[in-house]
């Protein structure tokens, strides 16, 4: 059931008790983390954390928890899937689950006893009611009735054929409202089920109760923003609602900063400051060289076509357009002439009217504290993500999930520098990938979506087994394509993609994106038609990922998966 | 006594006439008494950090530790534990003080712990156990967490 006052039915619940937390392996799960056991710290609610990358890990720490907890917070998982029937809880067993995956399972939504939705209600969540659904079995008893008529009569006199006659049609009366119902029930359910989508960040939610109890901090509230920060790095909200909730926490921002700036006590420089920036939408330019983060931002990338020769020269035209020398450019961005740095943002703005690029500026929050340290909501999100999925040696996914986790602190900058240095190598990476998938012509039509295999021995591609590292090369991938392709019809096309996943067990991660639109809603149906074409061709596959468009599949079973998803879509 | 063997066989020396040797033996005695400072140094050492043992490890030694110990060292540690106690008992009223834990200054009542190897079940004092995976992080009270501290079991997280 959803949980109308957060405070009252979830927080004052936990307080006194000791609670497990699972939490899934993105960075807005990690951020929502951070918020919760500061909220916890602060009260001294026992707990005990652990990471959680899939449904089989999900299962083995309940399993191995049960014993010990009662109630268990989820985080970034469980909502969309019928909990109870995969986690088989005892009675008492309580979830809370905090989860931006929607659309939410019904039985999670419709049980009032053991699932608790954090999960804010005026979120458009278009639940289907209780009576289309679920329904009550009064008409047992009467088809018992009639059935016991029938037979347990021994004698059939005239009036009792009349009666059993009356008795036999009002049960096929009963039944066919009842195929009706169900059919009713089928429709509705697979119009509910059919579309992927996300909702407001788990942060976000957490902030708020923190808010409510009156004990958010600046930190807080710098970990709900790169919450949210990270749902619009890797495409899982619509624009209208990314700039909503930035709104929502402009207020909050605002509130903050007013608190202490004074004329006679200012803070001192060593304090967090947390600003509203319309920065550019160029990634990690301020860590990088402005000519570097040009080359490897999604947007610039696929505007200016820079796999191309020409996009190259476009390149040097827009930067001599704006005046900026190329030895500047080259430079890092903090060793920059400051007479360029002034207006920077203003002078890319013109320029890049006149290439097409209308929206270059984007609105997210910038933080500051002491005199070195200056990041970006995104600069976080790209480096918490490198971290939470580094490929290098001797390194399990939990080290780098207590990696990425201390990032978020400001005590770790170290640590925090180190995953910028990996999130600049991996954009090189889907750079470089992009590029050459679209000048191999690597990207093929299957008719009603476009396909995309990378091979085996394709430079970085151990990056691309990882779930956030692919989503985003998807994207940049499917943006740039659609900008350079002149096909009218495949521009508007929807994305998968595959890439290997383990060569010795021969298994590969395919994933599938809604097409690129301005208007996208950021609906995903592959969800569904995955599980449908692997049922339809008992393929092995392995629906591990919270995220249902995100697959493992079983190399020999491609081409067969392949031609029923064609099959299914067309 | 070592100063008595030295007389002796200078004594001894002179008596048969052959007092060239007295420089060799005054040479081997000093070199002697080097070699008692030497020893005696590194059993004291040895001493010291047996006493360190106890406030590390508490009442317990690990058996790899005690492999290492002789006999009379064991012994000692075991008078010296005896001792440790005696004292603690006199401390604070009735039940003594222990005070080999909080050995730095508290800063709060629970804290947080990343766990760096497989430990297993622990069990804290409500009778709740804690399954200690590699890489999962508690907030638990600080005194239990001390003793596993000081192992290398779990690792306070300073955020």
């Amino acid at each position: 059931m959803f949980v109308t006052d957060i405070r009252k039915e979830f927080y004052d619940i936990v307080v006194n008790q000791r609670v497990a937390l699972l939490v899934s392996l993105d960075v807005d799960a990690l951020c929502a983390c951070k918020v919760l056991q500061a909220l916890f710290h602060c009260d001294q609610v026992q707990y005990t954390l652990v990471p959680v990358k899939g449904w089989q890990d999900l299962g083995t720490a309940f399993l191995e928890h049960k014993e010990q907890f009662r109630y268990f917070v989820l985080i970034n998982c469980g909502a969309n899937v019928d909990l109870l029937e995969t986690l088989q809880p005892e009675e008492e067993t309580i979830f809370f689950i905090c989860d931006t995956h929607r659309p939410v399972d019904v039985v999670n939504v419709y049980n009032d006893t053991q699932i608790k939705l954090l999960i804010k209600q005026d979120d458009d969540l278009g639940v289907p009611s209780y009576d289309d659904i679920f329904r009550d079995d009064e008409e047992e008893g009467g088809d018992q009735d009639s059935g016991n008529e029938s037979d347990g009569s021994s004698e059939p006199s005239g009036k009792r054929r009349r009666f059993d006659e009356g008795a036999i049609e009002r049960r096929i009366e009963r039944q066919r409202a009842r195929r009706e119902w169900e059919a009713r029930r089928r429709e509705i359910l697979f119009d509910y089920e059919q579309y992927e989508y996300h909702g407001t960040a788990s942060a976000v939610v957490l902030f708020e109760l923190a808010w409510v109890m009156s004990k958010d901090t600046k930190d807080m509230l710098w970990w709900a923003i790169i919450g949210l920060t990270d749902q619009w790095v890797h495409d899982r909200i619509t624009h209208m609602k990314y700039v909503t909730d930035i709104a929502a926490l402009q207020r909050h921002v605002s509130r903050h900063n007013h608190c202490n700036e004074d004329e006679d006590n200012s803070l001192s420089i060593d304090c967090m400051r947390i600003c509203f920036e319309y920065d550019l939408r160029l990634s990690l330019y301020q860590h990088w060289s402005l000519y570097e983060s040009i080359c490897n931002s999604c947007y610039t990338l696929s505007t200016f076509k820079l796999w191309s020769i020409q996009g190259q020269k476009k390149l040097q035209e827009f930067l001599a357009d704006m005046g900026l020398p190329l030895k500047q450019v080259r430079q890092k961005f903090n060793s920059m002439d400051i007479a360029i740095k002034e207006n920077l943002r203003d002078v890319i703005e013109e320029s890049s009217n006149k290439y097409g690029m209308k929206d270059i500026r984007i609105q997210t929050f910038g933080v500051h504290f002491g005199f070195k340290n200056k990041f970006l909501a995104t600069d976080v999100v790209h480096a918490a993500a490198a971290l939470l999925e580094s490929v290098e040696k001797d390194e399990s996914g939990t080290d780098n999930f207590i990696k990425a986790l201390d990032c978020l602190s400001r005590s770790n900058l170290d640590q925090l520098h180190r995953g910028i240095e990996l999130a600049k190598k991996k954009l090189m990476a889907i750079q470089q990938t992009v590029a050459s998938c679209i000048c191999t012509h690597l990207i093929l039509s299957q008719g009603p979506f476009l396909y995309c295999c990378l091979m085996e021995g394709t430079p970085d591609v151990k990056l691309f087994s990882k779930p956030l590292a692919l989503t985003l090369l998807c994207k940049y991938l499917l943006k740039s394509f659609a900008r350079s392709t002149r096909n009218k019809r495949c521009k508007i096309l929807p994305l998968v993609m595959a890439a290997p996943l383990d060569v010795e067990k021969g298994t590969v991660i395919v994933m599938g994106i809604p097409p690129e639109c301005e208007t996208s809603d950021k609906k995903n149906f592959f969800g569904r038609a995955f599980e449908k074409a692997a049922e339809s061709t008992s393929s092995r596959t392995l629906h591990d990922n919270f995220d249902m468009s995100i697959i493992e599949l079983k190399m020999q079973d491609r081409s067969k998966f392949l031609d029923a998803l064609v099959t299914l879509l067309s | 006594m070592p100063r008595n063997c030295c007389l002796h066989s200078e004594n001894e020396a002179k008596s048969e006439g052959r007092s060239e040797l007295i420089p060799s033996i005054k040479f081997r005695h000093c070199c002697l008494l080097r070699n008692q400072r030497c020893v005696t140094a590194y059993l004291y050492d040895r001493l010291l950090r047996i006493r360190a043992l106890r406030w590390e490890y508490g009442s317990v030694l690990p058996a790899a530790i005690r492999f290492h110990m002789c006999a009379e060292e064991l012994e000692w540690f075991n008078q010296y534990k005896k001792s440790l106690a005696t004292y603690m008992r006199s401390l604070g009223g009735e039940e003594g003080l222990d005070i080999t834990q909080d050995r730095k200054p508290p800063k709060s009542l629970y804290i947080e712990v990343r766990c760096l190897k497989d430990h297993g079940e622990f069990e804290i004092d409500d009778g709740t156990i804690i399954l200690l995976k590699k890489n999962s992080q508690h907030f638990l009270p600080r005194w239990k967490c001390e003793q596993l501290i000081r192992q290398g079991v779990l690792e306070h997280v300073i955020s």
